[in-house]
């Protein structure tokens, strides 16, 4: 024979024999693990995003199936997701889980909000957050783009400081919740082939205030809140919408056009591409 | 007998793997976090450790030597470490789940660690015997979790230490393994032949 010959016989022999030997043992040692761990991984989108507060989805998975009150943690999932893990482990209010969308409650662009003084300090929201230097609205977006930074998708695009969200892209995954320092993000409920509107300003000032910062902050007038069956309330200067009762289109968009400051905003489909 | 605590004895304090042939250098600095973890880490090393060691050495002794193929000596003991790691990584998640979970992807990378190859090659090199072998190993595995374990507790102390914020992390841990290195240079006079 020659060396090669041998060389091949040999190392294919002994690597068959450990494989074999492997192959007993994993018989003999197998762990038996909750079917349902499987399938529920199968059912996430597997994109680790961490948004659960877990370190990514099999630990979710493996956290659901202890604890099934949270089955409904996963947010870029959305509720196409949440309820078919509500249903594989047993949870009867699956039927409440909503779709979200994502807002923010700053829109106003560079020209339209006043920055008296220089800012020089860490290019970023959270450092311009503690100084303040960056804006004189101490409520407003600093537009230096912490939220798009922490986007795991780039759904956040910060332009003229003006945070721009691409709703094909956005996860709900929520990440820019926590990074702004100034809380400006919310996701709200929202209905099928709807638009959604939100009051973009974040300010609790009063008017004079809030006039002398920016030319599109909410100055808490209340003639959305005065409109006939509005879903709008007056809290802190500054005027909300109680997602909850679910008005008719015309209205909203009443509300919209009375504005004076042109604060309440429209999208008209803020959905991802698989849900419209 | 003698011989074989002195193979001990020089393995485990003079010659240890990780502080003076800087062998296994990964784990030790990516386990030493915990004693808990070190101490499973350490166990599962020596455990492979001795059982690689006297594997390779009849596999090398019996099927290498008299077929002369010296050559896949490197081949062969990777293949009898890899083996032999994913028997221990199956014994662990059987039997202690939460210790499988602290050594994470540390487990697998026992395969590449390169204190066990490095104890097999010595083994060859060193024409030890198949006790000798084996003790060789087990002792390599013991100085290891020595040194994992004298590192995790350093390091847990250093954690409630006031350390400038330029040595945090690991700055720190390469300062007190090189430290760490130089006491135990210290012991090179312990046997003298």
């Amino acid at each position: 024979m020659k060396e090669i010959e041998i060389v091949v016989l040999v190392l294919g022999l002994m690597g068959f024999l450990f494989s074999l030997l492997l192959a007993f043992l994993s018989k003999k040692l197998k762990v038996e693990e909750d079917s349902r761990v499987e399938k529920i991984i199968g059912i996430l989108p597997g994109i680790n995003c961490g948004a659960c507060g877990f370190s990514g989805c099999a630990a979710f998975a493996q956290a659901v199936v202890k604890n099934s009150k949270i089955f409904s943690g996963c947010l870029p999932g959305g509720p196409q997701v949440n309820k078919e893990i509500g249903a594989l482990i047993g949870v009867s209010e699956v039927a409440n889980v909503q779709n979200k969308a994502l807002i923010c409650h700053c829109g106003a662009c560079d020209k339209e909000k006043l920055t008296s003084t220089l800012y020089q300090g860490p290019l970023t929201c959270a450092a311009a957050h503690i100084s303040g230097g960056a804006l004189d609205c101490s409520w407003g977006c600093l537009g230096l783009g912490d939220c798009a930074m922490a986007c795991p998708t780039g759904a956040l695009v910060v332009k003229e400081r003006k945070v721009y969200i691409d709703y094909a892209k956005c996860i709900n995954c929520g990440k820019c919740l926590r990074e702004c320092p100034r809380n400006l993000f919310e996701l709200i409920p929202v209905e099928k082939n709807k638009p959604i509107y939100y009051v973009a300003c974040n300010s609790k000032e009063k008017a004079p205030v809030v006039k002398k910062a920016c030319s599109k902050g909410c100055i808490g007038c209340g003639i959305c809140v005065k409109l006939p069956g509005s879903p709008f309330y007056l809290s802190e200067n500054i005027s909300y919408i109680a997602y909850q009762k679910i008005p008719s289109p015309e209205i909203m968009e009443d509300a919209r056009n009375r504005c004076p400051t042109e604060c309440i905003i429209k999208v008209d489909s803020p959905f991802r591409k698989s849900e419209s | 007998m003698e011989k074989l605590i002195l193979i001990f004895i020089s393995t485990v304090l003079i010659n240890n793997f990780v502080l003076s042939y800087f062998l296994g250098i990964c784990p030790f600095l990516g386990v030493s976090g915990k004693i808990e973890s070190a101490l499973g880490m350490g166990m599962a090393v020596t455990f492979v450790m001795s059982l690689a060691t006297g594997i390779s050495y009849l596999i090398y002794e019996y099927i290498l030597l008299p077929w002369n193929l010296m050559i896949l000596q490197y081949v062969v003991f990777i293949l009898v470490i890899a083996s032999l790691v994913q028997v221990v990584e199956m014994f662990i998640k059987k039997y202690s789940n939460s210790l499988y979970q602290s050594l994470g992807i540390y487990l697998p990378l026992i395969t590449t660690n390169c204190a066990i190859l490095g104890s097999a090659l010595f083994m060859v090199t060193r024409k030890y015997g198949f006790l000798e072998s084996v003790v060789f190993g087990f002792s390599g595995g013991v100085g290891f979790s020595l040194v994992l374990i004298i590192m995790a507790g350093i390091r847990q102390e250093l954690e409630d230490a006031d350390i400038p914020s330029v040595f945090k992390g690991a700055p720190l841990t390469l300062i007190v393994a090189g430290l760490l290195a130089l006491i135990f240079m210290g012991f090179s006079g312990l046997i003298s032949s």
